[in-house]
């Protein structure tokens, strides 16, 4: 190997360094050593060949031919401090530690501008307990350096050499607001804290190791308004919290329908009065069958037949469509049938309006037995609340009744008697038919708005006795299923 | 079992299956996604959740959330309120962000005053500026995530339930969340994470389950 170097181009000093560093980096002594050897012989004035071999030579344990380089090399290179570095780490090694000490202290006065004397003193004077004498030489380190984390870094462990934790975590602190990208201000801290028992801060710390220390400093001071002002929900929704929910969430989808149209909230207005017109035109004026007050007596029964209708249609699928919201959140099932049971009476109230305008250009004007229309109107509100709430119920069970709903309904709309006059239903089958509370609510509007008379209490008050009734098993039966349902509806 | 004065939440060998098929006419055939699962989650902690796809991470969380009712074992709430962080939850895009805010943060479980009273912080935070009051259909979905995740910033149960650390909105925003989120795992937040990534449980959680 010698001879082939010599035959060819010697290599220069400093890549002959760089093949000797890399053995020494693989920690290779042997190899590092010989390298080193070759580098002195070729180029005897290149300090690293002195130093870097005494290096090797001390991990192979040589310690006397580590000496006498360093000798050598103190002679050749007065103006290097690493000489005398190194020849204080082999005192160590060999356990001298006055002597090394002392070729500390010289090199520190020989070369007061070089901080690895002063840090090398401060460590070795903590290893050897003398603590007092190593602040005393990292405060000079700190006060020549400060611009170099290592004096700083020195000042917290020599706190947490002694075990003086809440110190440590200030000093630490310290190095943290001038070097805040450095690891140790964060991770060593954390150890501090842990041994302090504060397993808080120590994760606290660890974390902001990421975040920096503008994140630490506002997460510890708590100015961070998420974190210092946290709310916290009731753990259970009650009642009027619920209700509050079901009413803004029915006036916001309102909204929503609404904003999908230029003209907005007029729909409400416009959809109904068209749906009135094409039936006084096609009963009212083309067929003009059923006499005079045809068109009165059939919208009167169909508005709030529609009413019905359309709250049942919405609500049936409710729950099913309300399932990707049910994962996320708790939410009684109950919720999406009663925001559609909601929404569509707020539309319905403009719905009458418009139907009692209409009744008023028919010549019919209201009289005091329009405030029965109080009761008909609440007691219908109970029904559909029912059958709505108990559609929505069953269907996430066995979806197939969805595919019923639409046929359902108009079965019940002929048996309610929209289009024809109760008068027709013969005398033997009037109780049955009158079981359908639609067809018994249909009955007391028209005998409100067209006969001019009050209700049937007794009518009224078995539909409202037993829509109530159901509403109660149905409450229960809401309460014991809520749990069941986010799977349900995921099966 | 005697809990800890400081447990929040305990399971108590919980079992979860799901119905696979079956129904009427059909014998019923189940898939058991979580079993014997005990545990106590600690108030402050962080607790993580590893385990391979399927393993019943998410069926887990809906469990303590209260969501889902276990089929075997017991869920005991020692009186703390528990959610899953349901962002952009019941968002419509027809309605300005500041009724979808609302909305959100009442569906959450709070008040609608309690929503109201911290909207100049959830809108501040969501640096949404003015179009706070422009439908969400507007939004890029970048904004749009940056509103959901500031009303799950500012509206914290005691126990916030992780599925999968956040990815929101652009870049620097995504990072703005994310040291927020950090800083509540740092706070007294008791905090409960599922991810996938071992190194992300291992940096952030006290203490991790594996399923």
């Amino acid at each position: 190997m010698q001879a082939d170097l010599n035959e060819r181009t010697t290599p220069d000093a400093g890549s002959l360094s760089q093949w000797a560093v890399s053995a020494a980096n693989d920690r290779a002594w042997d190899e590092a050593a010989s390298r080193w050897a070759l580098v002195r012989k070729l180029y005897p004035q290149h300090a690293p060949g002195w130093v870097q071999g005494a290096i090797a030579e001390r991990e192979l344990k040589n310690y006397a031919q580590s000496e006498a380089l360093l000798e050598h090399a103190k002679q050749a290179f007065p103006g290097n401090p690493n000489v005398l570095l190194q020849w204080a780490e082999l005192h160590i090694v060999e356990q001298q530690a006055d002597l090394a000490l002392e070729k500390l202290r010289t090199v520190v006065d020989a070369f007061p501008d070089d901080m690895a004397g002063y840090a090398r003193l401060t460590d070795v004077l903590a290893t050897l307990g003398r603590f007092d004498e190593a602040a005393k030489v990292n405060q000079r380190v700190r006060e020549l350096f400060p611009d170099r984390p290592r004096g700083w870094q020195q000042y917290a462990e020599l706190a947490m050499q002694q075990e003086r934790w809440a110190e440590a975590l200030t000093r630490w602190s310290m190095m943290r607001e001038r070097f805040a990208n450095h690891a140790a201000g964060y991770m060593r801290a954390a150890v501090a804290a842990e041994n302090l028992g504060d397993r808080r801060l120590a994760k606290t710390l660890r974390l902001a190791r990421e975040y920096g220390n503008a994140w630490l400093e506002s997460t510890l001071g708590g100015d961070s308004r998420a974190t210092a002002h946290r709310v916290n929900p009731p753990q259970r929704r009650g009642m009027l919290q619920f209700i509050e929910l079901v009413w803004t969430k029915a006036r916001l989808n309102l909204k929503s329908e609404a904003n999908q149209n230029y003209l907005r909230y007029l729909w409400w207005i416009i959809d109904p009065l068209l749906y009135m017109a094409v039936f006084y035109v096609v009963f009212g004026l083309l067929l003009n069958r059923g006499g005079d007050n045809f068109v009165v007596y059939l919208l009167s029964g169909l508005v709030p037949f529609q009413w019905f209708a359309k709250t049942v249609q919405l609500a049936s699928g409710s729950i099913i469509a309300g399932s990707g919201l049910m994962h996320q959140v708790r939410i009684s099932p109950m919720f999406f049938p009663l925001v559609m049971i909601v929404q569509t009476a707020g539309k319905q109230l403009l719905v009458f309006g418009m139907l009692f305008l209409f009744l008023m250009l028919y010549g019919l004007y209201p009289g005091w037995h329009w405030v029965g229309l109080v009761p008909v109107i609440v007691t219908q509100l109970i029904l559909t609340v029912v059958v709505s709430a108990a559609v929505a119920m069953i269907i996430p069970f066995a979806r197939d009744i969805a595919n019923l709903i639409p046929t359902g309904l108009q079965f019940v709309m002929f048996m309610s008697a929209v289009f024809y006059n109760t008068d027709i239903v013969p005398d033997r089958w009037r109780t049955v038919f009158f079981l359908n509370p639609m067809a018994t609510l249909l009955e007391q509007y028209r005998v409100v708005l067209l006969d001019q008379q009050w209700p049937v209490w007794s009518s009224l008050g078995w539909v409202m006795l037993g829509s109530g009734l159901t509403l109660l098993v149905l409450l229960a039966a809401y309460r014991r299923l809520a749990p069941i349902y986010p799977r349900v509806v995921l099966e | 079992m005697h809990p800890q004065n400081d447990t929040v939440l305990s399971l108590c060998d919980v079992g979860v299956r799901y119905k696979r098929r079956g129904g009427l006419l059909q014998k019923p055939e189940y898939f058991q996604a979580l079993k014997n699962v005990s545990f106590d989650l600690r108030q402050g902690e962080t607790l993580g959740i590893v385990g391979r796809n399927g393993a019943g991470k998410s069926t887990l969380l809906r469990v303590m959330a209260g969501i889902i009712r276990p089929d075997q074992g017991r869920v005991i709430n020692y009186g703390v309120s528990v959610s899953l962080l349901a962002l952009q939850a019941g968002f419509d895009p027809e309605l300005p962000g500041r009724d979808n805010a609302i909305m959100n943060g009442m569906l959450l479980g709070y008040t609608r005053r309690q929503v109201e009273a911290r909207m100049t912080d959830i809108v501040a935070f969501s640096e949404l500026g003015d179009f706070i009051d422009e439908p969400v259909k507007t939004y890029s979905s970048g904004m749009r995530s940056r509103l959901g995740f500031s009303v799950s910033v500012f509206m914290t149960p005691d126990v916030l339930l992780l599925d999968e650390i956040l990815s929101v909105g652009d870049r620097g925003f995504r990072e703005k969340a994310e040291s927020e989120m950090t800083r509540k795992m740092s706070s007294d937040q008791t905090i409960v994470l599922v991810s996938h990534s071992e190194n992300q449980i291992n940096r952030l959680c006290d203490r991790v389950i594996c399923l």
